[in-house]
């Protein structure tokens, strides 16, 4: 069959290229193989079976070729762009999940802090704000216990007035989760070192710092 | 007949320089701007002088000077800028971004280079010539349905409105052939110049898009020079993503990504959000292999 290089080619052409030039390559395919390879050769003003034959049977193979390798790029394309909807979609989604697990955790801390306060609610010291704004959102969430406008984004708890002043200072400069010692006034007034606590809350109103008298 | 107008609103230092489609009122990004400046960017969507409905058309020089005054003017108020484009307002972005580099971040809604969606009959290359016939002045591109809606109620709700007036809340009813021509010449010169975009970007598209197929955004998600690339896919709307069934989601990822560029951009790691979901602290490894494997 003389048009089979073309049918071929034309087939290659379809896959790499697209519908129009496959259609291209096939109609010039035609002519030159019935100019070339169809007997009498090298003549175009004969026509007879042989011609006929070409005429018929190499359109109808390459187009059947060329449609169905169209029709699977282009379901090939679709999938390719289903596939990435899917993609952006799990990463949406993915996102999301870090979101809500964040929020989560926020809650979780939240509801820490707010029991250790009110456990802790005769011994504690001081509640430090590690970010500049956190105690004007902690009004917003009326957290007990917490007073907006105070220096140094501290908020006195009821010992605080015991503590010594230096110490306070000192604390409220450098306060890290761990025990501390502080000197702090009894109830005979004279003052004494004393074991503190401070433990570390991410809360969604921002970091606090939590100082109380050890157990 | 009504003349667009202008929308802003005001936020924090972080701009977002809104442009709208072709021939097009502010309208059509009005959800949009409103949801980001509930998440506290101030949005401006500007009317552009011979880009917007209602204006004498004038060349695609003249559009991208007017939207540069408008970045200008709101980059010597604001800390910082962002574009956002939505069809042929996104080509416009790009070659914002591209006379303007210090821009935050770029957001492609809906990104038209080229008029190439389903709905977009094969013969539609005859308009590029009709420009040089005399029909130029008299024959304008009409919109006809599905007018870039995958929502049904919101399609019959809008063919109601484009027969009163001129521009809806999803685009115009006609379009000049001028302004098409225009349009071809700003796309053509946007595509010579992404190689040099090195803003963050954001691109969000549409696969069933009847306007513009997907191949607008894959040709400059491959092409374009930032090295913090987004593309999301979205396959429940057409070409209006801001009006769609699916505004929502563009509106939040686009909150998102804006405050994520700027988060990355500021220096400091207070606003930015830790990785907790595990699955996610994967997935971000592989795309991190995956962007050495391409460099």
């Amino acid at each position: 069959m003389p048009g089979t290089a073309f049918c071929i080619a034309a087939a290659l052409v379809e896959y790499f290229c697209g519908l129009a030039p496959a259609l291209a390559v096939m109609l010039l395919g035609l002519g030159i193989a019935d100019y070339l390879f169809v007997p009498p050769y090298a003549a175009i003003t004969v026509f007879n079976s042989a011609d006929l034959v070409l005429l018929i049977s190499y359109p109808l193979v390459t187009l059947l070729v060329i449609v169905l390798i169209e029709r699977l790029r282009r379901s090939q394309f679709r999938a390719e762009l289903i596939a990435s909807v899917a993609q952006s979609r799990y990463e949406m989604l993915l996102r999301h999940d870090n979101e809500r697990l964040l929020a989560r955790r926020a809650v979780d801390e939240t509801h820490r802090l707010l029991r250790h306060l009110s456990h802790h609610h005769r011994t504690f010291i001081f509640i430090q704000a590690l970010e500049r704004d956190a105690l004007q959102q902690v009004d917003d969430v009326r957290t007990p216990g917490l007073l907006p406008r105070l220096p140094n984004e501290i908020a006195p708890g009821p010992r605080f007035a015991d503590v010594d002043t230096e110490d306070i200072q000192r604390l409220s400069k450098a306060l890290w989760p761990g025990s501390h010692r502080v000197r702090m006034k009894g109830a005979d007034g004279a003052s004494r070192l004393t074991e503190c606590m401070c433990e570390r809350f991410t809360t969604h109103a921002g970091e606090f710092l939590v100082l109380r008298i050890g157990d | 007949m009504s003349q667009p107008t202008s929308l802003f609103l005001a936020g924090d230092d972080h701009a977002v320089l809104m442009l709208h489609g072709l021939s097009s009122s502010p309208l059509e990004l009005r959800f949009l701007a409103r949801y980001l400046n509930a998440e506290g960017f101030t949005t401006c969507a500007p009317v552009l002088p011979g880009y917007s409905a209602g204006s004498e058309e004038a060349a695609m020089e003249a559009w991208l000077d007017a939207a540069v005054r408008e970045y200008d003017a709101l980059a010597a108020r604001f800390a910082h800028v962002s574009i956002c484009g939505l069809s042929i307002g996104a080509a416009l972005a790009l070659a914002l971004a591209h006379r303007r580099p210090a821009a935050r971040s770029l957001v492609l809604l809906s990104l038209t280079l080229s008029y190439d969606g389903w709905a977009i009959p094969w013969y539609r290359f005859l308009l590029s010539w009709a420009y040089f016939t005399p029909l130029r002045k008299r024959w304008r591109y009409r919109e006809e349905a599905p007018f870039g809606l995958r929502n049904e109620a919101l399609r019959a709700k809008i063919a109601r409105a484009m027969q009163r007036s001129d521009f809806s809340e999803v685009g115009p009813s006609t379009i000049s052939l001028p302004a098409l021509h225009e349009a071809s010449r700003l796309a053509a010169s946007v595509r010579t110049q992404v190689r040099d975009i090195k803003t963050d970007c954001l691109i969000v598209h549409a696969i069933d898009d009847e306007t513009s197929s997907p191949r607008n955004a894959r040709f400059v998600a491959a092409n374009i020079g930032a090295a913090f690339l987004r593309t999301i896919w979205l396959d429940d709307s057409y070409h209006m993503i801001t009006s769609d069934n699916e505004r929502e989601i563009v509106a939040r990822e686009t909150a998102l990504f804006l405050r994520e560029s700027e988060v990355a951009h500021g220096g400091d790691d207070s606003g930015k959000q830790p990785v907790v979901s595990k699955a996610l602290a994967r997935r971000l490894r592989q795309l991190a292999a995956l962007g050495k494997e391409r460099v």
